[in-house]
């Protein structure tokens, strides 16, 4: 009996090649989108999940009481937290802090290059049990002249076999006997280095503040122990630890297995944060599988017609109406399994694309039966869900009705498949919305004015020679020297994506209850000029005045924490010492506009730098990187130069919803590229349906135009409801979305009015190929047909 | 051995009611054959789909070989009808996807019949109706004869008390229609049942027996000797 299924399903597919072509290259479309998003998904959902004991390890954050009554939560850490937790949290096995995880310069012989590592404390195996490849990486750590490389690392300055036990230079500087070779870390970890040094090797005083928030805390739980109890036990760190001004504050832990996923935290919870699209593209795959599972029920339903006499046939013959279910269901499988047979040669040939495109190391392993698992379940569902409406439809028909040709299809049908119609471009339009909103938003990201120039400014990490602190301000002054340079400064970290902050800001008469925690930035001279920075009131810090390191800079923000308009002559107290502000400077944003900008207080440090930051003049960068190159090979002989832009740093930060945009543009243009294909099938349906009508009324007189205007006008009107529906969903879920950014484009009417008009022309475009097709036959021939 | 007693049928819609049969009495010997006859919309075919257990009688009772069925429902006729009754149509209804072969096979398979006695009944029904050597065609390959000539080696292949034949010749030419009247006599002549609906004096002149029906009703029957 299946045979026989089969074969009329098989020549039924070849018998309507236009209609089965459809639908299964369609349903593949459809397949091949949700199988991509599934296996980034599946990808999401796996990041750290390798580690041994993944369930045990857990990040610490601290939450931060504020006087307004919320909570600020930092993912930095102060540096003595982690030697506090070894001491006093017996429910805790191991705990270990990074730092921020610098690219140095590698040196074997002539070989060089840049990689990136941690300086981590001795249990940091305690905590992260990675695989080892030679030697013993905990031993290696305990050592302050070891180090620990990766694999990638041990090829490529090793090739000849055993790294251990030979010797390598980092920085310029130390050398590191290789202590052990642990394996490549995997693309789905949120820790990604290729050495580690002992943490005592680069410690200085300042890391051992508790004011000073600047470094990555992990711990693993001893076996049994709950989150609770451990949160419980951290809880006396502060108070018992920390000094007064800090006794308020509270470490809390996240899983490691949730850090990839729910980075974002408000008042003190944990709020999401990639989850939320992963959720989103979960749905947008189910949306796009529905889609083109609605083309087929669409199409099956609307051919029922030609089918029924075979239903009427096979139920006078004796077939049981469970038997006819059987029939058009093994039908749509069979469909759908060819259809998931070409999604996988989709995949297939657009994965490394994909990977490309997403910089991600998906694979579509044959051998897995967790993939045959999840096709299967595809192929029934897909089959299942696009084949039961005409199934149960179908074999519902009347014997006598469909052999005598007596058939009238009620509303029902007809009426069913406009409900489909529409939910289908309602989803289409919903992408397309989210198209327009998402790239109008990005769009208002890139080009905002931050308040300080990021156009032209070039930036040279400050290594080596050129990092001593005798060498850098000279080095700075023959920069800016050259023509092609308007101005240059040194910072310690970009103005991009400041971490760093500290509660130690005090002045007098501070309410002693105030909460401070400050965003701090240590800038050498010239800073406000190279970027641009509005200074309100005061002046910037002077060349080479020492009396200036304990000056500081301060932001409209911090004016207003500190309750004051103008803050210039003030005392004030910060870690560095006791000093004046002697500058206001007008807010300008250190942070995605995920955040809003919160104060912030400068400090004058030429000594301890990081980067060059050089403002060029308009037209001249590359003259400006030309001349930069020859002034650091003669400052820096030893190391290879390398530049950056900053609105590149500044753009990714931007990298999620830069993902998010690629994904809804591509995977929306697909939805509606699906909708189109079965909007295409049902105008042709319907044309052919209505061919008799069509040679009547041009017999009577009608012109092309009034055919296509006849044929197209039922479509178009579906689409326009489609768009009322869709329009207030897209509003409130754009809505949600541009909530998560502190700074945002509004949701202007005129994308909903762009996204209809563009649902409508695709829609005309696509039916009206086959109303103009039908409207210049001959009538002859139409009425001939009947 | 059939009977109805009293049989109505009503066709209802929103503003008209139709009475298509109006009180029928009737019973069928087994291996009788009965012409059904009477102008166009007399009811001639709703009989013949209530008789086939295709539809329900409005009203009355239907007694088929000793099942009264006239209440049962569509699942149980359908179970009922299976293997017991053979359709032939004015219009064929032969499945287009289907070759000959595979359409005369199809109430078998309903029948779960094994494989090797499927394929032996086949092999008989169209050698009996001399279309084995079109057994690979498809259906619109083939001449209106010959498609009836497969639509009743379908009708024959599960060996049915009773045939029921709707207008059998009406779109075949004299010659072929004569080929498939002799067919039914031969049937007939072996011991299957069959009732037959046509406009053709000449077809009915094959039955034994001719009952003529007007609105509904029957009005009179006349017997061949």
């Amino acid at each position: 009996m299946l045979r026989n299924y089969l074969k009329i399903a098989v020549r039924s597919l070849l018998k309507h090649k236009l209609y089965s072509s459809i639908n299964v290259f369609g349903l593949a479309l459809g397949m091949a989108c949700s199988l991509l998003i599934g296996l980034w998904v599946r990808d999401e959902l796996s990041y750290d999940r390798f580690l041994p004991n993944a369930e045990a390890i857990h990040f610490v954050r601290v939450n931060f009481p504020t006087q307004a009554g919320d909570t600020v939560t930092n993912s930095v850490t102060p540096g003595p937290l982690q030697e506090a937790i070894a001491q006093d949290v017996p429910e805790i096995a191991s705990v270990t802090k990074i730092n921020y995880g610098p690219e140095l310069l590698i040196k074997v012989g002539e070989k060089a290059a840049k990689e990136k590592g941690h300086f981590a404390t001795d249990d940091f195996f305690g905590v992260f049990d990675l695989p080892t490849l030679y030697g013993n990486p905990k031993a290696a750590l305990h050592q302050t002249n070891q180090i620990v490389i990766t694999r990638k690392v041990a090829e490529k300055f090793f090739p000849n076999g055993q790294a251990v036990g030979k010797t390598l230079q980092l920085d310029n500087d130390k050398f590191y006997v290789v202590g052990a070779v642990i394996d490549n870390l995997p693309a789905n970890s949120t820790l990604q280095f290729d050495w580690l040094v002992n943490w005592k090797v680069q410690e200085q005083d300042w890391m051992k503040k508790w004011g000073n928030n600047s470094f990555y805390t992990y711990v693993r739980l001893k076996p049994h122990t709950t989150v609770a109890q451990a949160q419980a036990a951290l809880s006396r760190i502060y108070p018992r630890f920390a000094g007064k001004n800090f006794e308020t504050a509270r470490p809390t832990l996240q899983p490691i297995t949730d850090l990839h996923l729910y980075s974002e935290y408000k008042n003190g919870k944990s709020v999401g944060g990639r989850i939320g699209y992963v959720a989103v593209f979960s749905i947008v795959a189910l949306f796009i599988l529905l889609i083109a599972c609605i083309n087929f029920m669409n199409l099956a339903t609307a051919r029922s017609a030609t089918r029924a006499k075979e239903v009427g046939v096979r139920k006078v013959v004796g077939a049981m109406r469970s038997a006819l279910v059987g029939q058009f269901l093994s039908e749509s499988i069979l469909t759908s399994l060819l259809a998931a047979i070409l999604a996988i040669g989709m995949v297939w040939s657009v994965l490394s694309t994909f990977n490309e495109v997403f910089s991600k190391q998906l694979t579509l392993n044959i051998a897995e039966p967790a993939l045959w698992l999840i096709l299967i379940g595809l192929v029934l569902i897909t089959g299942f869900l696009s084949g039961s409406y005409p199934a149960l439809f179908l074999s519902s028909l009347q014997p006598i009705k469909t052999l005598k040709g007596r058939l009238q299809f009620g509303s029902g049908p007809a009426l069913f498949r406009r409900v489909l119609v529409v939910f289908q471009f309602s989803l289409s339009i919903f992408l397309i919305v989210g198209m327009l909103a998402i790239g109008k938003q990005m769009n208002y990201l890139r080009t905002k004015n931050l308040g300080l120039d990021r156009e032209n400014v070039v930036y040279v990490p400050l290594e080596g020679e050129i990092a001593q602190p005798k060498k850098v301000e000279a080095f700075r002054q023959e920069v800016m020297r050259k023509p092609a340079v308007a101005s240059a400064t040194t910072t310690m970290s970009l103005p991009v994506n400041i971490q760093s902050s500290s509660g130690d800001l005090t002045w007098p008469g501070k309410d002693p209850k105030l909460e401070t925690n400050v965003s701090c930035m240590f800038v050498g001279s010239d800073f406000i000029k190279t970027l641009n920075i509005k200074l309100l009131d005061g002046r910037d810090f002077r060349n080479g005045s020492l009396a200036d390191s304990t000056s500081y800079l301060v932001n409209e923000a911090a004016a207003k924490l500190m309750g004051v308009k103008n803050p210039v002559g003030k005392e004030v107290s910060f870690w560095p010492g006791k000093g004046q502000v002697i500058g206001l400077m007008k807010d300008f944003h250190i942070n995605s506009l995920h955040q809003a900008i919160t104060p912030l207080i400068l400090c004058f440090d030429t000594r301890n730098t990081s980067y060059l930051l050089v403002k060029t003049h308009a037209g001249q960068t590359q003259q400006a990187i030309a001349d930069l190159e020859q002034l650091s090979k003669e400052f820096n002989p030893n190391y290879p130069f390398n530049y950056h832009f900053l609105d590149e740093e500044y753009e990714s930060l931007y990298r999620s919803e830069q993902v998010v945009n690629k994904l809804i543009n591509y995977f929306g243009a697909l939805a509606i590229l699906i909708s189109c294909l079965g909007l295409f099938a049902l105008a042709a349906f319907t044309a052919e349906q209505r061919t008799k009508e069509i040679g009547v009324r041009k017999v009577l007189g009608a012109s092309v135009s009034n055919i296509v205007g006849l044929l197209s006008k039922d479509f178009l009107k579906l689409v326009v409801i489609a768009l009322v529906l869709a329009s207030p969903l897209a509003w409130w879920a754009l809505s949600t979305w541009l909530d998560t950014f502190a700074y945002q484009t509004p949701l202007s009417w005129w994308l909903f009015g762009a996204a209809g008009i563009l649902a409508v022309v695709i829609a005309f475009l696509t039916v009206s190929y086959q109303s103009i097709k039908a409207a210049t036959m001959n009538p002859v021939t139409s009425l001939r047909s009947e | 051995m059939i009977q109805t007693i009293n049989l109505q049928k009503l066709f209802a819609t929103e503003e008209v009611e139709t009475t298509a049969l109006n009180g029928i009495n009737m019973e069928v010997k087994d291996g009788e054959f009965v012409a059904i006859m009477g102008p166009s919309g007399c009811g001639k075919s709703t009989l013949l789909n209530i008789l086939g257990l295709l539809d329900n009688p409005s009203e009355g009772e239907y007694n088929f070989y000793g099942t009264e069925v006239a209440k049962m429902t569509e699942r149980q006729r359908a179970q009922l009808r299976k293997g017991s009754i053979g359709f032939v149509f004015q219009s064929f209804n032969l499945i287009d996807e289907l070759t000959v072969y595979e359409n005369v096979e199809l109430p078998l398979l309903y029948l779960k019949t094994p494989a090797d006695e499927r394929k032996k009944r086949v092999e008989e029904a169209l050698e009996r109706m001399s279309i084995m050597h079109r057994r690979n065609h498809f259906p619109q390959q083939l001449s209106g004869g010959q498609q009836q000539r497969t639509a009743i080696a379908r009708a024959v292949v599960a060996k049915p008390k009773l045939i029921l034949a709707d207008e059998p010749t009406g779109n075949l030419d004299s010659k072929n229609g004569e080929e498939v009247m002799k067919l039914l006599g031969e049937l007939n002549e072996e011991g299957t049942t069959i009732i037959m609906v046509t406009h053709s004096p000449y077809d009915a002149g094959f039955a034994h027996r001719i009952v003529n029906l007007f609105d509904g009703k029957v009005v009179t029957e006349n017997f061949h000797v």
